[in-house]
């Protein structure tokens, strides 16, 4: 491994870092941790470079895996007025995470079941409650009448 | 609220973040976690390595120098020896009378080696290998017979003459395959090939009486010899051009002349197949005089020796003699087995076999091998097996023959 950065990971990085770090900060609702956790996952991707089949999919597992820990009970978006941001808040990590990817990442219930390790069964359901939740936080009503 | 409001919703949400510079950030953080985990490793393998040293110093500290790991030096049932005759360590064998309570070990020549009622003759019953060789006397003269492997006796179609006065058997008479025995007569080898009954007349140079014989190693040479005369005879193919009778240079012991070894009072020598012998190594031992043949395996040669008097063992009634069991390979160790007096005071002379009887001068020469570790050896009525590596004395066979010679058909 060579002490100056490799351009190809440069640029990787350089490409999707905005992106992730804004994904990142909505599933853990809190900014100086979802820098510190892709800070990590790009480091380790940097160390399996030139051996890593996916770096795409290497770095989201290593970033969003650790919210669906159980001791992941760090309260989110502490202290905020923002009414999406406190709705978010309301939901379980495991519903925030899956409701994150499905509509900020724009993933399909299969790649957030595979990236996230869960049957596509639980992500559908996570999905739902989650939307559900966010409407009736935001004081749009019942899921159900959401078309 | 649709499901497609929710996007923008979340952007907004993110959208005044500050925009990161990971890059450079990320990839020092990996070499250096690199680095890390090389030191790691390199760390690793010393500490297990230190800690093995320093485990295998607590375990040779702790257990005394006599750690579990450590084969222990000597084989189960080994006999601690009784001392040093002139360097050589020495066991003392049991005393007459105790043969028959020795343990046991077994071979075709059974608990007691005594002719058969009725003996197969061997054209009718070929041996593939012979363990024993005795001699039944018909009027004046001697048939051979043998015992094979299979423990059956056959008896070859020849009469021997006696050879000076004494019965032609000589205790290297079995080849080092057991598939020929060889018997010295007047002017002449004659030899019994057991897998075909096959007798042949080798002729020999005039005017000596040939005593002994031993088997040069390659079984297609016998070495005969009487007092003060010794020849090589070819008795199997031979070399190109090579003589049928090759005098070797002899001693007047008749015994001497053994091949692949000879003990001889100051040395061990090597037969060199030509006729001549090389020193193997010095030998200082305290010998009055040698008995029998010196018989030899792959790591030693061994033979009967009349000693001086033994003030490491002494004798009250008889002169004592020794089986000296000389190595031929320098990494082993040569020993020695001091053939002992009866226990009781004053000692009693009532007969042979199992009973009190001291050990005459004469009485006891080498036999032959059982294996590398195991020399057969036969003292007043008995055949006796000395084991080097544990020092202890087994009985073989109770003898109801007067004189026996062994093969390699002995090992079951």
């Amino acid at each position: 491994m060579h002490d100056t950065v490799d351009p190809d990971f440069a640029s990787f990085v350089d490409a999707r870092q905005g992106r992730w770090l804004r994904t990142a900060y909505l599933v853990y609702g809190d900014l100086h941790r979802a820098e510190e956790l892709l800070l990590r996952a790009f480091t380790q991707l940097s160390v399996r470079w030139t051996r890593v089949d996916d770096p795409d999919a290497f770095v989201q597992r290593l970033l969003y895996q650790p919210a669906m820990r159980p001791w992941n009970r760090a309260k989110p978006f502490p202290d905020e007025d923002d009414q999406v941001k406190r709705a978010l808040a309301e939901l379980t990590p495991a519903q925030r995470t899956v409701f994150v990817l499905l509509h900020l990442e724009e993933l399909t219930e299969f790649e957030v079941s595979e990236l996230l390790g869960l049957s596509h069964t639980a992500v559908h359901a996570h999905g739902m409650s989650a939307f559900g939740r966010f409407r009736s936080a935001l004081g749009a009503g019942d899921w159900r009448d959401a078309r | 609220m649709r499901r497609e409001d929710v996007q923008p919703l979340l952007v907004q949400a993110a959208d005044r973040l500050p925009e990161p510079d990971l890059a450079d950030a990320a990839w020092a953080a990996g070499v250096q976690s690199s680095r890390r985990r090389r030191r790691l490793v390199v760390l690793g393998v010393i500490a297990f390595i230190v800690g093995a040293i320093i485990a295998s110093i607590l375990i040779e500290v702790g257990t005394s120098g006599n750690a579990d790991i450590t084969p222990p030096p000597n084989p189960p049932g080994y006999v601690e020896a009784s001392g040093k005759i002139s360097g050589i360590d020495f066991w003392v064998a049991p005393p007459p009378g105790s043969e028959r309570f020795l343990d046991r070990l077994e071979t075709p020549l059974g608990d007691r080696l005594e002719l058969p009622d009725k003996v197969r003759p061997l054209a009718k019953h070929t041996l593939d290998s012979v363990a024993a060789v005795v001699l039944v006397k018909q009027g004046d003269r001697y048939a051979p017979v043998l015992l094979g492997e299979d423990g059956s006796w056959a008896q070859a179609d020849i009469g021997l003459v006696p050879v000076g006065g004494e019965s032609p058997l000589s205790a290297g008479a079995v080849s080092p395959y057991g598939r020929i025995v060889a018997f010295p007569q007047p002017g002449e080898l004659i030899t019994v090939n057991a897998t075909t009954a096959e007798i042949s007349h080798f002729p020999l140079p005039g005017g000596r009486e040939f005593r002994s014989v031993s088997w040069v190693q390659d079984e297609q040479r016998v070495l005969v010899s009487g007092s003060g005369a010794a020849y090589q005879v070819v008795v199997g193919e031979g070399g190109d051009g090579e003589q049928a009778v090759v005098q070797v240079s002899a001693t007047n012991d008749p015994d001497e002349a053994t091949s692949p070894y000879r003990i001889q009072t100051g040395s061990v020598m090597r037969y060199l197949f030509n006729g001549r012998w090389m020193e193997n190594s010095p030998l200082t031992l305290p010998v009055r005089s040698w008995q029998g043949q010196t018989m030899s395996s792959n790591t030693a040669a061994a033979r009967v020796f009349i000693a001086e008097n033994l003030p490491e063992v002494p004798t009250r009634v008889s002169q004592p003699q020794v089986v000296a069991a000389i190595s031929t390979l320098r990494t082993l160790p040569s020993r020695l087995l001091v053939l002992g007096e009866p226990q009781d005071n004053p000692p009693t002379f009532e007969g042979a076999g199992d009973r009190p009887f001291v050990r005459e001068a004469g009485c006891c020469v080498v036999l032959g091998w059982y294996d590398d570790s195991n020399v057969l050896f036969r003292v007043h009525g008995w055949v006796l097996a000395w084991n080097l590596e544990t020092g202890r004395v087994r009985r073989v066979t109770e003898m109801r023959v007067d004189q026996v010679a062994l093969g390699p058909g002995l090992r079951l």
